[in-house]
């Protein structure tokens, strides 16, 4: 996030997302390794399933633990509108793509995409919202 | 809102950044206020009135 400047809660938001990327890879990796050599079936296959998705949930809470942690109220200010810009355009746009679903038989648009969806929107906007308040 | 920070910072020869300092903000933050594009919270304005020794409304004042 480029908007986060360089104070003690941006530097621990930066080294906590680094580590919960690198726990997605792994938890991915793994997944994908058993997947493919053991064919799990039953919990087990549910719960290898789920487990990529578990960092990648947690890098809400990461940039929630950073919202709780930062001290200056404009960079939160700047955060909170972010993410409500990231909610707007993921709704925005997996409903319009949803539509083009039912009526023109779009390709299907697998939900894990939401994620990059919204962190795409959160990306775009915040330089744009630090430009408005220049 | 309105907002004499520029004046304040100008009679102390202080920069947006120097100023940031002292309030321990970004220099984005004291800027934004600064334009009177982000109105600062009850202790900010505090914070504000404090490094400049001065009041609250003495700093702010309403737009007509």
């Amino acid at each position: 996030m480029g908007c986060i400047t360089n104070n003690p809660a941006a530097r621990r938001y930066y080294r906590r997302l680094i580590v919960t990327l690198l726990l997605y890879a792994v938890t991915l990796a793994v997944s994908i390794v058993v997947f493919v050599h053991f064919r799990p079936t039953g919990p087990l296959a549910y719960a290898l399933a789920i487990l990529p998705a578990i960092p990648v949930i947690g890098i809400l809470a990461v940039f929630g633990l950073y919202l709780a942690e930062e001290k200056d109220e404009f960079q939160r200010f700047i955060g909170v509108q972010a993410m409500l810009w990231g909610i707007g355009g993921q709704l925005a746009v997996t409903t319009v793509w949803g539509f083009l679903e039912s009526f023109v038989h779009v390709p299907h648009l697998n939900p894990i995409n939401n994620f990059a969806i919204f962190w795409a929107f959160v990306g775009v906007s915040i330089p744009v919202l630090l430009a408005r308040y220049k | 809102m309105k907002n004499r920070l520029r004046v304040l910072r100008a009679e102390r020869e202080w920069s947006q950044a120097d100023l940031a300092e002292r309030l321990e903000v970004s220099r984005q933050s004291v800027n934004a206020i600064e334009t009177g594009k982000y109105d600062p919270s009850l202790p900010l304005a505090f914070k504000l009135a404090r490094v400049f020794e001065t009041t609250i409304e003495a700093i702010f004042s309403e737009e007509k």
